[in-house]
């Protein structure tokens, strides 16, 4: 990086810390340090929801994810907005009227103890983990691809955050988020305009577009059939997206505390409710446009030499072992069907200008040759992987910062690498505000005895004083498990498969509190634990090859088994106790 | 947090907008869809 670009960055994540601790002027009890008072207007509960489910996994994977696999990633997004409603009507009245400080409080009133600290547990279990990933993925990518120390960049990425999280709590994430969020649009826009500005002359994003589109890049909408068949192995389809992730992200913005945790900052139901049903109208075209980004560097490729590995650190240690030359016969393949592919692109455009093949013949042919590539980059990375067994050979999350590096003017490169840093920021702060939320409402203050009502003060100051404690503690944890986290493939999908591990569980305990009244606290914890190792156990028979079921059905599976459980169970207990008032009546 | 069905913004009640989000949802899938057959 050029000393411009380390200026840029230097001053836009000095200017996040110090905005931070600016607005960290929260009072200084849990009220104050967990949920901002409940002060928040929407816009900026919807900032906040947007910064923590967008992490720097979102902005690094996504376009590598499209130009890989194509744009049908974004169906696994239509289930949210349903989520938003059923949110709305469900969940956001039935906390706000409790007041609770996690949405596991409200478990204890309608079941009992145990299933409160269960479903907590999962909760931190599953969060503190991915929270570990999401320092772990942008590091890694940074660390590889300028050359920085893993461990240091790591410490970077999850200790400076730490420093206006633990002091300013849910208000300084909030407000940080919002100048977090406006800066990554701006980036992510002049990353795509750049995309297309750099292509050669005359073609501009239809052009674009048409070429990304003949590669089959543009399969926004799949539906998951192959030969007349519904194929349940198929990760993104339409279907799989609008029922698991429908489950999924009634599980994640319903019982995630992480999120949860968002909207109660709000100051009236209202407020609330409308971060969260702007979230079902962002969200999908938010992500379609990342995605876009993904598809049109494709084509970007298309017309500049395409890396055959995007890894550039790895690819250069691999030369410098004896499998040099099978790898350079590879990539000279590789690079001669790349001139080929640029050739067919610009007779693709040119269709009508008297060419000798159809459009369809030469869209076949540019399939084929796409195919070709794609198999020249499997034995390129199997030959890497013999040559540094080592190695991480999976490189989709460099592509679109390959591209940032290698073709992005001077201050723009540091502005994307802020970016990354910024949308990092925005998630782990949100989850480690939440963890210690939970720490402290779930496990400490149920656990230990309170100090008399005469020492309010001194209580407050007391409690304030230990969750800013756990904040630290958790941000420790996270980066200790970001230090053992690798080979994990696409990383964003890798932090979505370990939710669907837990998610489906802990949403079917929410649903049969919600809506099954006659089911008690008994029969609910034991069918969670029944169902989470039923859904760990079909995770690991898929894992071996004995079944074929894509991750994201993972959260239906949870969610049915423990109501269908539940309800079994209940028929051999006794009938649950009378609840509380406050709870029953909802 | 207290709830106040007075400040519902734009819409009478809640239920609007919640077809406004579903129905924008199935916008979005159709115009999907019609960018994918159009550009494939």
């Amino acid at each position: 990086m050029s000393s411009i670009d380390w200026i840029v960055l230097t001053v836009t994540l000095l200017a996040i810390i110090t905005y931070g601790l600016y607005k960290s002027s929260a009072s200084k009890d849990l009220d104050g340090y967990f949920l901002s008072n409940r002060s928040m207007p929407w816009y900026l509960v919807l900032l906040s929801i947007m910064g923590t489910q967008a992490s720097a996994i979102t902005f690094i994977s996504a376009p590598g994810q499209a130009f890989t696999d194509g744009m049908r990633f974004v169906q696994y997004y239509f289930g949210l907005p349903l989520a938003m409603v059923v949110l709305c009507i469900t969940f956001v009245p039935r906390f706000a009227k409790l007041k609770v400080y996690t949405a596991y409080e409200f478990l204890e009133g309608r079941f009992d103890l145990k299933t409160r600290m269960f479903t907590s547990f999962l909760f931190l279990l599953q969060r503190g983990l991915s929270t570990g990933i999401s320092i772990y993925a942008p590091s890694i990518i940074l660390s590889s691809l300028l050359g920085w120390n893993i461990f240091f960049t790591n410490i970077f990425m999850g200790g400076l955050l730490i420093i206006y999280t633990v002091s300013g709590g849910a208000k300084a994430v909030a407000y940080t988020q919002q100048l977090q969020m406006i800066i990554i649009f701006t980036g992510m826009f002049l990353a795509g305009y750049m995309i297309v500005h750099q292509l050669p002359q005359g073609i501009g994003l239809v052009e674009a577009l048409k070429v990304s589109g003949a590669s089959g890049k543009l399969n926004v909408i799949t539906t998951g059939v192959t030969n007349g068949k519904f194929d349940w192995s198929d990760r993104y389809n339409l279907l799989s997206g609008i029922i698991g992730g429908f489950f999924l992200a009634l599980s994640y913005f319903g019982t995630d505390q992480s999120q949860v945790g968002r909207y109660l900052t709000a100051k009236n139901t209202t407020e609330s409710k409308m971060g969260l049903l702007m979230n079902g109208l962002v969200k999908v075209p938010m992500q379609f446009l990342i995605l876009l980004i993904g598809a049109l560097l494709f084509t970007f490729y298309q017309f500049k030499p395409s890396p055959v590995f995007y890894n550039k650190a790895v690819e250069e240690k691999a030369m410098s072992t004896p499998y040099k030359h099978t790898l350079q016969r590879v990539k000279d393949t590789y690079d001669g069907l790349n001139k080929s592919q640029n050739n067919l692109s610009v007779a693709y455009l040119n269709k009508n200008s008297g060419q000798r093949l159809t459009s369809e013949q030469i869209k076949d042919s540019l399939r084929g040759i796409n195919q070709q590539m794609e198999q020249l980059r499997g034995s390129y990375k199997k030959s890497i992987q013999k040559a540094l067994p080592l190695a991480d050979t999976n490189d989709t999350n460099y592509i679109f910062l390959r591209f940032v590096v290698d073709y992005l003017p001077v201050g723009l490169v540091g502005l994307l690498i802020a970016i990354i840093f910024l949308a990092s920021w925005g998630s782990i702060a949100a989850a480690l505000n939440s963890l210690a939320s939970s720490t402290m409402i779930d496990f400490h203050l149920r656990f230990t005895k309170k100090e008399p009502l005469a020492n309010l003060q001194e209580r407050a100051k007391s409690e304030y004083s230990k969750s800013r404690w756990y904040t630290f503690g958790w941000g420790i944890f996270c980066m200790i498990v970001a230090q053992f986290a690798n080979r994990m493939g696409s990383l964003i999908e890798a932090v979505n498969v370990l939710g669907s591990l837990f998610y489906g569980v802990i949403l079917g305990i929410f649903l049969v509190a919600f809506y099954i009244k006659r089911v008690g606290g008994h029969a609910v914890f034991w069918s969670a634990v029944i169902s989470e190792i039923g859904v760990v156990t079909v995770f690991i028979l898929n894992q071996k090859g004995i079944i074929g079921l894509s991750f994201l059905w993972l959260n239906v599976l949870g969610a049915l088994l423990v109501i269908v459980i539940a309800l079994l169970l209940q028929i051999f207990l006794p009938a649950p106790k009378k609840q509380n008032p406050a709870i029953a009546g909802l | 947090m207290e709830d106040n069905p007075h400040d519902i913004p734009l819409f009478k009640k809640w239920s609007q907008w919640y077809l406004l989000v579903v129905g924008f949802l199935v916008l979005l899938i159709v115009l999907f869809a019609w960018f994918t057959k159009y550009f494939s």
